[in-house]
């Protein structure tokens, strides 16, 4: 996800509460109560571990969750509406959510214990077989998983769905296994099948084989480590080739998961009903208790809020996706007991970081007092303190495999900033006096950051000059390349659990255009090297070692951007409905598990 | 009469051009690109001209404009299908066509304000006649000062609160909702009984002192003087002469205040999560959804000239001292 709303930021400003252990086997998400005694140890580092699984491991059907019973209608209470339903156009993870009950993919996640999760197949027999140095990857499909239509899920749909992608009127959704495949940027992959397969063509076989329906062979440029993780996106969810619609298919899919679409009345509600011809034998990770899901949007987190801890009447029944608590309830949701054994929680994949322009600011002296200055623990507050946020020392999130609790600008040790240390560097840098300037949000947590940042960094020596942008055209401002700010905030969340897809959008050099996410135009042919060669490692737990350490360099040597705060958030649900808890790939409740209490 | 109403129905036709004018002109003057938001994480300067040209923002904005007044009277074709006329196009935002949507929302609206007038009439009414009738009593000073405690309280200040009393707290009642009254007309009813006592209290307060004021002035008027001087009784002349020309700046009010009504409405929709057209509006605007927020506009400047234009139609029949022409 590449920006935080400002409603959604703020209502990350969630406190803490415990996580309800509703999984049998499985405690609540990475959060937990601020008081309880592994907090300590799931701060910063929380240690989470993937698993690429073999064959057993995919095997259906999920395990049982105590407890739970079929039947019943579970209320879904949504602030936005999806945008999309075809699987091939989405990436946010309100549609993510959903996915999950809809769209099957080749493979997918699933919780096996505290902090630890598994990539199996879903589609696919296991998370896939690799050859070739990893530029080859193969996928057996299982037999007998079907459309809601009764029709076999093959091999030439899995084709269909990558092919499709190329079309022009996708351009939603995540373009990973394109890239790859031709070896090229998002815009020049797509001409190597400019109009999709809608014309009859198809990507050549050095690219995709389907030797039979079972079999899918994919040929990639590069070799590559993380390709189980890209197809457990959302976005690589399968269509069928025999009933796509093209653009139509965004209003009625084909489900191939637990549940389809009733009725959709985009903006109001939602009805998803079983699926019949699902079968729980073939998927290891969903489960099809509730006979139904009525899903409401409209509903502001505050409005969600007020109605979950309620728990009145029909509001029993009901929980959200992805709305989280909002700011004016946190104190009541932590200190009311029978509110917090309805909550669960964990972190955001989204980091909060301050760009420094480095085309505007190059002395690498002035940046580091700039570093030294900032007063991070004031986003903290901002965000509601430690419940919706957690000081960062580095740009690596919690959510990552490899994370490490490196804080090379002293963060955690020195949260309200290190002033003096700053002015040491300023006057040493020569700039004493410089005019800064500084952008941020027109919300209340950015406007109450500026103003103590503000404060320290004159401190230090600069001419602070604040300019509070409106938030809705924010990104397009500081977005662009030439823009006139000095200094500016932004936040970045990964894909997969890895920080492949953070530390190359965020830093790399090719990266810099308008709207890019390498906000800071930070440039360095040497790191982008490293980039490179990181990015060629075939060992998912290496990389991502290299990756941390690669992100710790950047940080220290080149200080381009602050890393300031982890998100965090936190959720309700009514007191009849079970199976909840707060899954760390979807950072959010995990739908597949929910059920009605008797 | 006839010259009158098309009058004033080629006046509606140069107001409503001037707004639409206004709205798409403006929605250009914020620096916001709806292609952007479309156009996914890894988004390039590629993707975002094949949006652009799906969106059809990629021609000069009269042009757009041109298309979209067009396709209003003759309908257009996109790439989501055919629209027939009065197409408003798709929405930048879910694909969804506008007219469509609109008319879904439309009746959550209706049934919201004309719920709440109906309310709002009724008590507002009720109380400034009594009032009247029991002029400079203590019943009269009580519904004054109470009306004057209502007129400054605010819809989301009094949504939450009674939310929270009637419906967390003491569970006298159920979320409310908008059920659609041809489906069931006791549960349209008891969804939207919470919103219309919600939207009623910024306009209740007002008619009760309106009332209250006209029905005073009326009392005193050479006419009525001279029906009590015949020997009618009180309460006849009461509701025979006066009441009935206390209407008149009452009715010349309520056509206004339709105007207002919907604006109360869009609050009170988003406080209760009702998906009429106020969430629509607010909703498309924060989307950038040019399509949506010209469709809702248009719409809602429609029927509140159409009010304005049945409500002067109207004096002429409470007030036969008004002549149209």
């Amino acid at each position: 996800m590449s920006r935080v709303s400002i409603r959604s930021a703020r209502a990350a400003a969630a406190a803490l509460a415990a996580g309800a252990l509703v999984l049998t086997g499985c405690s609540s998400g990475g959060g937990g109560d601020d008081d309880s005694k592994d907090s300590k140890a799931k701060k910063q580092g929380q240690d989470v571990s993937y698993t690429f699984a073999d064959a057993a491991a995919s095997k259906g059907p999920a395990p049982e969750v105590k407890g739970a019973r079929k039947g019943g209608t579970v209320k879904i209470l949504q602030r936005d509406s999806f945008a999309h339903l075809d699987p091939g156009q989405i990436y946010v993870s309100d549609e993510g959510a959903l996915s999950t009950l809809m769209h099957r993919r080749l493979t997918n996640y699933k919780k096996v214990g505290d902090n630890k999760y598994e990539v199996v197949g879903d589609l696919a027999t296991d998370s896939g077989q690799k050859s070739n140095d990893g530029k080859t990857w193969t996928y057996k499909l299982k037999s007998g998983v079907k459309f809601e239509d009764g029709s076999e899920i093959t091999s030439k749909d899995i084709r269909h769905t990558i092919e499709r992608k190329f079309a022009p009127f996708m351009t939603e959704g995540p373009t990973f296994i394109e890239e790859w495949l031709t070896g090229k940027g998002p815009a020049d992959a797509r001409k190597e099948l400019p109009d999709g397969p809608y014309e009859g063509k198809h990507l050549p076989k050095s690219m995709i084989e389907t030797p039979d329906d079972q079999t899918i062979i994919f040929h990639f440029k590069q070799p590559q480590a993380e390709v189980p993780y890209a197809l457990a996106m959302a976005g690589y969810g399968v269509v069928s080739e025999k009933k796509d619609t093209k653009q139509k298919y965004d209003k009625k899919p084909l489900s191939s998961g637990p549940y389809k679409v009733a009725s959709f009345k985009s903006g109001k509600s939602m009805k998803l009903v079983r699926n019949p011809e699902w079968d729980q034998n073939t998927d290891p990770q969903r489960n099809q208790y509730p006979d139904a899901f009525d899903i409401q949007f409209g509903v502001s987190f505050e409005d969600s809020t007020k109605r979950l801890m309620s728990d009145a009447g029909e509001n029993q029944y009901a929980t959200s996706f992805t709305n989280q608590v909002d700011a004016s309830s946190m104190q009541k949701v932590r200190t009311d007991a029978d509110v917090k054994k309805r909550s669960v929680s964990g972190y955001q994949s989204y980091v909060s970081y301050l760009n420094i322009n480095n085309d505007r600011i190059k002395n690498k002296k002035v940046r580091q007092a700039i570093a030294y200055a900032m007063p991070s623990q004031s986003i903290v507050s901002a965000f509601g303190g430690s419940g919706g946020a957690e000081l960062a020392g580095n740009y690596i999130s919690p959510t990552l495999v490899g994370k490490e609790n490196t804080d090379p600008f002293g963060k955690l040790k020195k949260p309200q900033g290190d002033v003096e240390k700053a002015k040491e560097l300023l006057e040493e840098s020569g700039k004493k006096g410089m005019k800064l300037t500084f952008a941020y949000q027109n919300a209340p947590e950015w406007q109450n950051f500026s103003v103590a940042a503000a404060d320290n960094l004159k401190k230090a020596g600069f001419n602070v000059q604040r300019k509070d942008i409106i938030a809705d055209t924010y990104y397009d401002q500081i977005g662009k390349v030439k823009n006139n700010y000095d200094i500016y905030h932004n936040s970045w969340g990964a894909d997969w659990p890895s920080a492949s897809t953070v530390v190359p959008n965020l830093f790399e050099g090719r990266q810099i255009q308008d709207g890019s996410a390498n906000y800071s135009h930070h440039n360095n042919p040497e790191m982008d090297k490293e980039m490179t060669r990181i990015r060629a490692i075939t060992d998912p737990d290496k990389a991502a070692e290299e990756w941390q350490k690669l992100a710790d360099k950047i940080l220290k040597e080149d200080v381009p951007a602050l890393p300031m705060h982890y998100y965090k958030a936190i959720q309700l649900h009514g007191s009849k409905v079970g199976g909840v808890y707060f899954d760390e790939t979807l950072h959010d409740i995990q739908p597949t598990s929910l059920f009605v209490k008797k | 009469m006839l010259r009158f109403l098309i009058r004033r129905s080629l006046g509606a036709v140069v107001i409503l051009l001037i707004i639409s004018a206004v709205t798409f002109f403006l929605f250009y003057a914020v620096p916001r690109d709806p292609a952007m938001l479309a156009c996914g994480k890894n988004c390039t300067p590629d993707s975002l001209a094949v949006i652009r040209k799906n969106m059809g923002i990629d021609e000069p904005i009269p042009v757009q404009y041109w298309h979209f007044m067009v396709g209003i009277v003759a309908g257009r074709t996109f790439a989501q299908g055919d629209c027939p006329a009065p197409c408003f196009g798709y929405s930048f935002a879910n694909q969804d066509p506008v007219w469509e949507t609109i008319l879904d929302r439309f009746p959550t609206t209706v049934s919201l304000t004309l719920g709440g007038a109906a309310v709002f009439l009724f008590i507002g009414l009720g109380a400034g006649m009594i009032a009247a009738w029991k002029k400079g009593t203590i019943i009269d000073k009580a519904f004054s000062s109470f009306s004057l405690v209502l007129s400054s309280m605010q819809i989301y200040f009094i949504g939450p609160l009674v939310l929270a009393l009637v419906v967390y707290n003491m569970e006298l009642l159920d979320q409310p909702k908008y059920v659609p009254l041809t489906q069931d007309p006791g549960g349209w009813f008891m969804g939207l009984l919470i919103p219309w006592c919600v939207v009623q209290i910024i306009f209740t307060a007002n008619y009760t002192r309106l009332s209250r004021s006209s029905l005073i002035e009326q009392l005193q008027e050479d006419h009525v003087r001279t029906a009590r001087a015949k020997g009618m009784s009180s309460r006849y002349v009461f509701f025979r002469y006066a009441w009935r020309g206390s209407l008149i700046p009452i009715v010349t009010i309520f056509g206004v205040d339709l105007g207002s009504l919907f604006g109360g409405a869009m609050i009170t929709e988003w406080t209760f999560s009702l998906p009429g057209l106020g969430t629509l509006a607010v909703k498309s605007v924060q989307n950038t959804d040019l399509p949506m927020v010209m469709g809702v506009m248009l719409f809602a400047a429609t029927f509140i000239i159409l009010f304005n234009i049945i409500v002067d139609a109207a004096y002429a029949f409470i007030d036969p001292r008004v002549r149209l022409s």
